[in-house]
């Protein structure tokens, strides 16, 4: 009853906008992102345009929230970001804390039905739902990632972890004092374990006698679990810590509540929460991807495509606390800069097993 | 390997590891514990557990106070079980499906509640940990017994004093006649409808103050869904612990100990592969469950509305 | 015993905390109902009902099944409010609004099914719902000190620590009237009090409760077993269609004469007298053994067997391994060990659809849950077993009309009162799903018909036709083992009488040779008879 009085106002709403913008003087009004948790409401105020222009309307699937300070908020950022720029010829909807890929599944064939142009089913998780959607609906572009196998409408995003995990392990190594450095893994899979790989490079890379301690709680969202494995972590002697997935705030704020640790993030800063621990972090530039894939949609290709996030194209960053960089022992960061060059160049390639 | 696992501080970290879990599932499932002893099936625990666990965070935050957290959350608790009550008693709707609707709502509204008041992750001080004069210096004791904050001790504390209430007070008799026989009971002149709405508000309470406890005595931040299934284990330990105080203490302990010996197993590098170590809390848990089946135990009326004079 | 030639009061000294003698004045009217209606939808359930209870009397309430006996009690006990008339209770008009305000003015009642919580002590069950005197600590101790008074008392012995669950369904009864005792009731209502018990129980607690009355308690004794109405009460009240038919002193009357005014008719109870025509032997147990639901041993080692032409009758007190051994025969339990013949057939853990190829039929205890499909009509539920064959179906279709004429025909001859064949079954009376059960069983013309307690809960009437029909179909020439609580009924229907305890046949004899006083030996356990 609702949902169809909400249909009505809706449709006496767009008409007499319509109205509004024949008026001497239209004022272009943005179209707000609206966020929903299930069905998407998009209340576009847009001005009935004169040449018929298309929106292009962007769904985003994420398993967790677009608040979680790490990998779903990264993407959401990074979409936010191209529709901050698009205006009004974009339309953009979240679905979020669909970890459990029947949900998503759900979620994606809806949003596949109503028109959306491109559909980002953000996890390593998706690749069968999306695979198999998307054989249903050729006219619409998916995309999904940690991923490599692409399909005609198929986009599979790939960020390369293991570089900025080098590097961040390489600062593990030299930062440690206690020579023992803690990873706090969620699943073995995806991007997480091409971040550990780096990171235990690096970590061998400057010293190969600091021990890593490795551990998985076994999901992406078990909260208490990682703030208590990283306390093990750290009553078991380690001193840096790092991890990744949005349990990861879990490890950042024990490092907090600790004194002499220092922790290294992925995905997101998330020195916000602790100023005084993290120390430096990986983020991810989805911006880029995201734009990447609207124009190729625009030209006609659908997919097929696979997106690779890295150094060298500057969809990955590595940027340091301010408020701690100075800690950092310059022969140590002149070791982290050359790394990153090699990366970036070419020369060094981190493999992974 | 075998000295690592045998020496001092592998024992004592795995100890009060433990006892940290151990705490918020105590609270959830002696909560749960008299609700079920009063007929009353709540599935909502986990929902009721994540409202609690964000007022408390947002009133702690607020008032720089993680006691008012600790009491909003209780308050929010009592709400939510108020609202079961009132669906379970009044309305006699299926337990276990308004169980999960309750569970829905508490995750939607404390996550939407969240976004709008903070919208970004950030933490509080909460309870610090407490060192016992005398006590905590015990060796390989006193780490794991007392050296935690102040909620940890409560919720031990509760587990006699849930033990008398239930079995050495009348208003524990009266609850326990009618988890087992609401019919019998009323015709003693119980009040069964009150005693139902008591224990289930009661259970809200305790769940309220297990979620607060996530917030201000554990994590010391709220993120959206923190609970990540304690309350649903909760359930799990109070047919574990055959609905006895001392059970569910011994069943959430087990439980936890486990858990702590895993993540340890895991640091020290056991060379057993994560998925079989992180697997094993919950393995246990159907275990003993499925060990437990057949032996009677459970409220008789659990989960079945009770209708004066009619069926 | 009269209550006019009262002996004195109970000479055991009144303690402090519970009198055994009341002192209560027992020439006056304890309990005075006058002009009592209630209505229901469709249903006068009380039409001007005068009924009065005198302090010291057992005072047996009589009728059938609807005639008013259960509203009037709920009436009394504050369960449902009277649409007309006045209750007095010691002469003060009242108004009874609930069972907590009934207890308040010393009303208690003992339900059929006893309202005890089993996994609680006797002592936790008899002060729920008081208050403590160490509010609110319980005080057990004292609780358990009253309770043993109460029992030298009266003679009801039970130990106040022991869990309810296990004693026995004697035990339970008596701890019931702890119950009401310890919360000084003056007037005591028992709703069928002695279906649970043994011949042996059934003498214990009357003599109980002659001796409460003796000490003044008032005693209402609704039953519709007339020989113990005759042998216990003082005085009778019997109802027929919401109304008083006549009340009357116990001693003026006798069972004749109360059946013809409960029924309105004359009954019958005498149910034949063909000699046994014995033919071959349909059924043939050979050292049974089954486990019960919780996983014990229910049956021990039953051997028996059931001639065509006989009625074999199975007594015992509920629990004692009949409904598994019923369930035995008819394929619904397994049998560990031994051996099932049906016919000439070993169907030793054959599926029932079989079993009932032998010519077996099987009227269970539970008529409503096992017996029929509730929700179904009563059309569906005749054809539950023979739905597939012809003339019923044709292929996998069902033919309706068929089925129609075949229900019609069953409905009509075994007198089913229904309002149309495609009433849902729960609908029916519990008299009507029996005949309707039994209509469906017999249809088969079996070899041997199992049936479980067929009678029970039945009226009067539904009793006498369904017994009527179980002596006819003998004559026709099936083996019935039929098993009843019911030792009168096993006594007037069987040619020979099995008892069972604790999961063994303890004796098997011929219904000539039986008396009551051996049965509720062998029955209660305390004597062994082994065949010969």
């Amino acid at each position: 009853m609702n949902r169809k009085m909400l249909g009505f106002a809706l449709a006496l709403l767009v008409p007499l906008s319509a109205l509004a913008a024949c008026g001497p003087t239209p004022v272009p009004t943005a179209a707000p992102v609206v966020v929903t948790k299930e069905v998407p409401v998009v209340v576009t105020a847009t001005p009935a345009p004169t040449k018929p222009a298309k929106v292009f309307k962007v769904a985003l699937i994420l398993p967790s929230t677009m608040d979680d300070l790490a990998w779903s908020q990264s993407m959401y950022q990074g979409v936010k970001k191209v529709k901050e720029e698009m205006g009004p010829a974009m339309e953009f909807t979240v679905s979020e804390n669909l970890y459990k890929i029947v949900d998503a599944g759900a979620a994606i064939r809806d949003y596949a039905g109503k028109g959306y142009d491109l559909v980002i089913a953000h996890g390593s998780q998706y690749q069968t739902v999306v695979r198999d959607i998307a054989r249903e609906f050729p006219k619409t572009s998916f995309a999904y990632g940690t991923g490599f196998q692409t399909g005609p409408n198929i986009f599979a995003y790939d960020p390369q972890a293991q570089q900025g995990g080098y590097m961040l392990g390489m600062l593990a190594a030299g930062m440690t004092k206690s020579g023992k450095v803690g990873i706090v893994g969620p699943v073995k899979g995806g991007d997480a374990i091409k971040y550990n790989e780096g990171f235990k490079q690096g970590v061998a890379a400057i010293n190969p006698k600091v021990i890593v301690l490795e551990t998985y709680t076994g999901s992406f969202a078990e909260f208490v679990k990682a703030k208590e494995m990283a306390a093990t972590h750290m009553d078991a002697g380690a001193d840096v810590l790092t991890g990744t997935a949005q349990q990861s705030v879990s490890i950042t704020k024990a490092a907090a509540e600790r004194k002499g640790v220092y922790m290294l993030c992925s995905d997101m800063d998330q020195s916000k929460l602790a100023p005084d621990t993290v120390l430096a972090s990986q983020i991810y530039q989805w911006d880029e991807v995201v734009r990447r894939m609207i124009t190729l949609n625009k030209s006609g290709i659908l997919g097929g495509e696979r997106l690779v996030l890295d150094f060298s194209g500057g969809k990955l960053q590595l940027v340091y606390n301010p408020k701690l960089e100075g800690n950092i022992p310059k022969d140590l960061k002149d070791k982290v800069e050359k790394a990153k060059q090699d990366i970036i160049s070419g020369k060094l390639e981190i493999k992974l097993p | 390997m075998v000295e690592q696992l045998l020496a001092q501080g592998f024992i004592i970290g795995v100890l009060a590891t433990s006892i940290r879990l151990t705490a918020p599932m105590l609270f959830a499932a002696l909560g749960e514990m008299f609700a079920e002893r009063a007929g009353v099936l709540n599935l909502g625990v986990e929902g009721i557990m994540l409202m609690g666990a964000y007022f408390a965070f947002w009133a702690s935050f607020t008032s720089e106070s993680p006691w008012l957290g600790l009491v909003a959350g209780m308050a929010i608790g009592g709400l939510m079980g108020l609202g079961m009550a009132f669906i379970s008693v009044n309305l006699r709707a299926n337990q276990g499906i308004s169980g999960i609707g309750i569970y829905l709502l508490g995750w939607g509204l404390s996550s939407l509640f969240f976004r709008l008041t903070f919208g970004a992750i950030s933490g509080v001080a909460g309870f610090q940990p407490v060192n016992i004069p005398i006590l905590s210096a015990i060796p390989v004791l006193g780490p794991v017994l007392f050296q935690h904050n102040v909620v940890v001790y409560i919720a031990l504390l509760l587990v006699p004093l849930s033990y008398v209430v239930l079995f050495k007070t009348t208003f524990g008799l009266s609850l326990r006649a009618v988890g087992e026989n609401p019919e019998a009971a009323d015709t003693m002149g119980i009040q069964v409808y009150l005693i139902q709405y008591v224990c289930v508000i009661l259970g809200g309470i305790l769940a309220g103050l297990a979620g607060a406890f996530l917030t201000v005595g554990q994590m010391n931040m709220f993120v959206d869904n923190i609970t990540a299934g304690r309350g649903f284990i909760a359930i799990a330990l109070v047919y574990f612990g055959r609905w006895s105080p001392y059970g569910i203490l011994a069943g959430s302990f087990l439980f936890s100990i486990v858990d702590a010996l895993q993540m340890w197993m895991q640091v020290i590098g056991f060379g057993v592969p994560y998925e079989v170590l992180v697997m094993q809390p919950y393995i246990l848990t159907v275990l003993v469950l499925a060990l437990a089946v057949g032996r009677s135990g459970g409220p008789a009326a659990l989960s079945k509305p009770y209708v004066r004079g009619g069926t | 015993m009269t209550p006019h030639d009262e002996p004195p009061r109970n000479p055991i000294a009144p303690t402090a905390a519970i009198p055994c003698a009341t002192g209560r004045d027992q020439t006056v009217q304890f309990l005075e109902m006058k002009g009592i209606t209630k209505r229901f939808p469709g249903v006068l359930a009380n039409d001007h009902v005068d009924f009065q209870v005198r302090s010291g009397e057992i005072h047996a309430l009589l009728g059938e099944n609807g005639a008013g006996k259960t509203t009037l009690m709920r009436i009394l006990y504050g369960l449902y409010q009277p649409d007309e008339g006045k209750i007095a209770i010691n002469g003060k008009a009242v108004t009874i609004r609930s069972p907590r305000e009934a207890t308040a003015l010393g009303i208690s009642m003992v339900h059929q099914h006893f309202m005890l919580v089993p996994p609680l002590t006797v002592a936790e069950n008899v002060i729920l719902g008081l208050k403590s005197t160490r509010e609110p600590w319980l005080n057990l101790g004292e609780a358990q000190e009253r309770i043993a008074e109460l029992g030298r008392c009266y003679g009801l012995r039970v130990d106040p620590r022991a869990r309810v669950w296990q004693l026995s369904v004697g035990e339970q009864q008596r701890v019931e009237i702890i119950k009401a005792l310890y919360r000084r009731a003056e007037l005591l209502i028992l709703d069928e009090p002695t279906a649970v018990l043994t011949p042996q129980e059934v003498q214990e607690f009357f003599t109980i409760l002659r001796q409460m009355a003796r000490q003044g308690q008032a005693i209402i004794f609704i039953s519709h077993k007339l020989h113990e109405v005759t042998a216990l009460s003082d005085r009778v009240t019997v109802l027929r269609d919401g109304q008083v038919v006549g009340t009357m002193l116990t001693s003026a009357t006798d069972r004749q004469r109360l059946a013809q005014m409960m029924v309105g008719r004359e009954i019958s109870f005498q149910r034949y007298k063909d000699p046994v025509n014995k033919g071959e032997v349909a059924l043939e147990l050979q050292g049974v053994w089954a486990q019960g639901d919780k996983g014990l041993p229910a049956l021990k080692g039953v051997s028996l067997t059931v001639s065509q032409g006989e009625i074999l009758g199975l007594a015992g007190v509920a629990g004692n391994g009949q409904r598994e051994l019923a369930e035995v025969i008819a394929g619904l339990r397994p049998a560990t060990q031994g051996k099932v013949v049906v016919g000439q057939k070993d169907v030793t853990n054959r599926s029932p659809a079989e079993i009932i190829a032998q010519g077996m039929s099987y009227v269970p205890e539970e008529r409503m849950r096992v017996g029929t499909i509730v929700d179904f009509s009563v059309a569906e539920n005749a054809i539950l077993e023979t739905h597939g064959q012809a003339p019923l179906a044709r292929g996998w279709f069902l033919d309706y009309q068929a089925i129609g004429r075949y229900a019609e025909k069953l409905i009509a001859d075994f007198d089913v009162k229904t309002p149309s064949q495609d009433t849902p079954v729960r609908h029916l009376s519990g008299g009507n799903v029996q005949k309707l059960i039994l209509a469906r069983e017999l249809s088969r013309s079996p070899r041997l018909l199992v049936a479980a307690q067929p009678t029970r809960g039945l009226d009067v009437g539904a009793t006498e036709y369904i017994q009527k029909r179980l002596v006819e179909q003998r004559s026709k020439g099936t083996a019935i083992l039929l098993i009843s609580e019911d030792l009168d009924e096993v006594l007037a229907l069987s040619d020979r009488v099995a008892v069972m305890y604790e999961g063994q046949v303890v004796g098997v004899m011929p219904t000539s040779e039986a008396s009551v006083e051996e049965l509720g030996l062998l029955m209660a356990g305390v004597k062994k008879q082994l065949p010969a």
